[in-house]
């Protein structure tokens, strides 16, 4: 029996958790096991984006003592959270005996949800079925940081009855960007408007994403500017069967 | 005092602006992605180009006095400035002390007019607005005009440029249609090949009377010492051939080990910077011209401190602004609004604005680091493949290079605004206590709670900045680790029947093999070229000039049969004359893949020839054109200097408008002699 261990997310785990009990059902159904770890807590991503390396030190290092004696591969719905477990880990512990092998050590273990799928299980067809029009956003940091697409897509290609439309400009950032979206709130409501108006232009009714912080700041908008338009985590298609 | 963010408001407010970066920004990105399908294999090469950057800037004390010395051996006159001040010190130096110049009665006359001030002709160069040259210098009573098209608009406003490729990207065609009709006196016209004409009037007389020609330098190539240089409109040639003193002035990063290195580079620059597979003129100097003196200022200006700091990688950039034009910070912003704390442009605009301007300048520009999601689309443009994002991170960490006087402000979390420092410390306690963070989860959902008791949405007031333009969701009453009871999984494994079916992307069609002629005119024409297959070249080009009526020509000696020449009644000179009409001059080579052609200095000037006529005819043996850029270079090695020419001169500065006919010929007519074919 497979076990993985389950890295939720803090954004998944205080305002979206039903997008990691559809991650722990599609594994269930896939015969896999999920681990838990309760001591876990956020990646300390938010930290190392705005510079501050001494506090994201400290969170890493609390994640890697969660992680380094628990078995399993570490799965995260979350491009960005598996982007920084893979490469800032390593920027952060750079020429830190002690903890850069530790870091190297988690870093290897970590997948984002959907790269764990097809590539680690060479799952693409879920069993999936979706009634309608779906668009993708490929997150920034799923997209480029660790350049995972074809994944995603493919399995968005293998929900039974949806219809998968491409979002112009996809690739284009939403404007989250974590801290950016506070420290310059000018600059992300911009990209935010261009995102919005290039979901409208698809008529899709329901947006795919791969990053609850994406999902919460398109979703944010969509509610500020009273628009119809849901926004999804893929593990929540690819639950619904 | 404005702010950093009160700028970007007031460009996200600028109507005219956002029209135009919209424009920049799309066909940019939309000529880049076509040039680049000419090389499936670019991902390889930028790779490779990273490599040569990295063992470039690691080696640079080796590989520069490689350069320095070839340069001297050539006859360069070189300088080494390790600021601003002694660029500028060394500048003045090379004005005061100017050869006597053969002047011309009509020049002597122009010059009395403009009453004897030295007269500057300056091609782009970011390392001489890093500097403020043209301030430096106007102080000392030297007149400097900036030649490329829109590097001359922006002097012409009393601007700084708002993009390193294009410096007026920030302006539209009115703006720049009353700046012409103020200033230039022209009436008010909106036709861009009207303005671009007016400027090539205007900017020929200051090549044909300047003193000195100034130019920036794309690459120095270390082994040959050349000084690689390239412009689309021709005022890089002009300036780099006509006056009698060219000083080229270059950052002293800018170094590539050798010629193979150098068409590396220059099969990614041009596609990244303006989406060309090469600019119209790609030069290569070698030596100085007859009669012609060079200096080369070497500047550091910080760039030692840069290099030995944890930002060093950001010196591997090849300047394309393939970043600026990804970036969607610069898209909302264009190069104006990157301001420092000091209320100062920076130099540098874009994300490798935001890691160098305070690499090289300091604190001052830390701020701009900020401006970021982080998205990578910089790191996904870079031709040398920079991870611009690290990059970024680590100036927000306060690794930038810590100049003297600012040691103390340098810290993590640099240009991050106090309160939201305090907020991510805060978390950061939360983060490292498990069952502190779980406790501040139920605090937050209660807090939520009686926020929004009706609502899934929290409307936060726009001060708190999320609230600016967006909802927030409600804390989840039972987080994810609440609901979380762990099953045990008794059903079999069902991933076996499931399909595995990612296509692994295929490489692109490898292509009809095109006759070499047949791509090599199949480029031109694309470009807006002609080329005419001929075997008997004198006769056919006789014929053209007279459908031209064109009786008088600048002529490459044995380039064509004179007697016919004679004959026919067309008049020839081997001396430039910037009346001349046509010019006709010989080619070393063309190049299949671009539908370029090797002009090299020699006897009868044809430099001059292929660039001061409005027409340049350029004789081309079939056998001669080879497939591709690197197989010429071996041509270019033991020239005095040497230009590749790819159609005419063009610019696409005033709304990214493309024109023809800049400071070059508007017209290139390339007769392909294949007679030797059978």
């Amino acid at each position: 029996m497979t076990t993985i261990q389950l890295f939720v997310t803090c954004l998944v785990d205080s305002f979206f958790p039903e997008t990691g009990e559809a991650l722990v059902n599609i594994f269930q159904r896939l015969g896999i096991d999920v681990d838990f770890a309760r001591e876990q807590t956020c990646c300390g991503q938010p930290q190392f984006n705005a510079g501050l390396r001494k506090d994201a030190r400290a969170i890493a290092e609390h994640t890697i003592k969660v992680f380094e004696n628990a078995a399993g591969d570490i799965v995260t719905p979350s491009g960005s959270c598996a982007h920084h477990f893979r490469h800032n880990f390593l920027e952060l512990f750079e020429g830190d005996s002690v903890w850069l092998p530790r870091a190297k050590a988690i870093s290897a273990r970590t997948y984002e949800f959907t790269e764990y799928l097809v590539d680690k299980l060479g799952v693409t067809d879920l069993g999936a079925k979706w009634d309608g029009m779906l668009t993708y956003h490929p997150s920034c940091h799923t997209l480029r940081g660790i350049n995972v697409d074809k994944q995603p897509r493919a399995l968005l290609q293998n929900v039974h009855g949806a219809t998968l439309v491409e979002l112009p400009h996809a690739e284009e950032c939403c404007g989250f960007g974590g801290v950016m979206s506070v420290e310059h709130p000018e600059l992300s409501a911009e990209w935010l408007k261009r995102k919005i108006s290039n979901l409208e232009s698809t008529q899709s009714p329901t947006l795919v994403v791969t990053d609850a912080g994406c999902l919460m700041h398109i979703a944010g908008g969509l509610n500020r500017q009273k628009k119809n338009q849901r926004v999804l985590h893929i593990a929540e298609i690819l639950n619904h069967v | 005092m404005v702010t950093f963010r009160q700028r970007i408001v007031e460009s996200i407010n600028n109507e005219n602006l956002q029209i135009a970066l919209d424009n920049n920004t799309e066909r940019r990105l939309k000529g880049r992605a076509a040039a680049f399908e000419s090389i499936p294999d670019w991902r390889t090469r930028r790779k490779r180009a990273h490599a040569v950057r990295a063992d470039v800037i690691e080696h640079l004390d080796e590989y520069l006095a490689q350069f320095i010395a070839k340069n001297e051996e050539n006859g360069v006159i070189v300088h080494r400035a390790k600021d601003a001040a002694e660029a500028i010190e060394i500048f003045l130096k090379i004005a005061k002390n100017l050869p006597q110049r053969k002047q011309e009665e009509s020049l002597v006359s122009l010059r009395e007019l403009r009453g004897k001030k030295i007269l500057i002709a300056k091609s782009k160069s970011m390392a001489s607005e890093e500097i403020a040259l043209n301030h430096a210098l106007e102080k000392e009573n030297i007149e400097v005009i900036e030649t490329d098209l829109g590097e001359y608009i922006v002097q012409l406003r009393h601007e700084r440029p708002s993009h390193i490729i294009t410096p007026a990207a920030h302006l539209r065609k009115e703006q720049v249609a009353e700046l012409f009709h103020e200033k230039l006196g022209i009436p008010y016209t909106t036709d861009i090949p009207t303005l671009t004409a007016t400027a090539r009037k205007v900017l020929r007389e200051v090549f044909l009377t300047a003193d000195i020609g100034f130019s920036g330098v794309n690459f120095g190539v270390a082994d040959t010492g050349s000084l690689c240089i390239i412009t689309n409109e021709g005022n890089g040639r002009m300036v780099s051939t006509i006056p009698p003193v060219h000083i080229a002035l270059m950052g002293m990063e800018r170094i590539v080990p050798n010629l193979d290195d150098l068409a590396l580079m220059l099969s990614l620059l041009p596609r990244s910077a303006t989406g060309q597979k090469l600019t119209v003129y790609t030069q290569i100097l070698n030596k100085p011209l007859d009669g012609q003196t060079r200096h080369l200022i070497i500047l550091d200006n910080g760039r030692t401190r840069l290099r030995n700091s944890p930002l060093k990688e950001s010196l591997y950039c090849i300047r394309c602004g393939a970043c600026l034009n990804a970036c969607p910070v610069f898209r909302e912003l264009s190069g104006h609004a990157y301001i420092g704390k000091d209320n100062s442009i920076a130099p540098y605009p874009g994300p490798i604005g935001s890691v160098i301007s305070p690499g090289l300048f300091g604190e001052n520009y830390v701020q701009l680091a900020q401006a970021s999601s982080l998205c990578g689309a910089c790191k996904d443009a870079c031709p040398v493949d920079i991870d611009l994002p690290k990059l970024l991170t680590r100036v927000r960490a306060g690794q930038s290079p810590v100049i003297s006087d600012q040691l103390s402000v340098n810290s993590e979390g640099a240009g991050l605004t106090a309160s939201t420092k305090i907020a991510l410390q805060i978390y950061t306690r939360v983060a490292t206590h498990p069952r502190l963070f779980s406790a501040a989860q139920k605090f937050a959902a209660l807090g939520s709670f009686l926020l929004a008791p009706s609502s899934k949405w929290i409307r936060l007031p726009a001060f708190t900045g999320w609230g600016y333009s967006k909802d927030l969701p409600k804390f989840a009453g039972k987080t994810f680790r609440d609901r979380y009871v762990k099953k045990i999984v008794e059903s079999e494994r069902f991933a076996s029947r499931l399909r595995r079916d990612i296509e692994t992307p295929t490489s692109g069609d490898v292509g009809v093999h095109l006759d070499k002629v047949e791509q090599f005119t199949q480029e031109l024409i694309a470009l807006g070229g002609h080329v005419y297959q001929t075997k008997n070249v004198t006769k056919d080009v006789i014929e053209f000039l007279k459908s031209r009526n064109i009786n008088k020509i600048h002529l490459e000696p044995h380039t064509l049969d004179e007697s016919l020449l004679k004959e026919a009644n067309i008049e020839f000179t081997h001396e430039p004359d910037d009346q001349i009409i046509a010019g006709v001059t010989n080619t070393r080579c063309g190049l299949a893949d671009t539908g370029s052609v090797l002009v090299a200095d020699g006897e009868g000037n044809p430099l001059r020839g292929s660039l001061l006529p409005e027409i340049h005819i350029a004789i081309l043996r079939a056998e001669n054109i080879l497939p591709s850029l690197p197989n010429a270079l071996d041509l270019v090695k033991d020239q005095r200097a040497a230009v590749f020419i790819t159609g005419p001169s063009r610019t696409a500065d005033i709304e990214m408008t493309l024109t023809i006919g800049v400071h070059g010929p508007k017209e290139i007519h390339v007769f392909v002699d294949d007679s030797n074919l059978g």
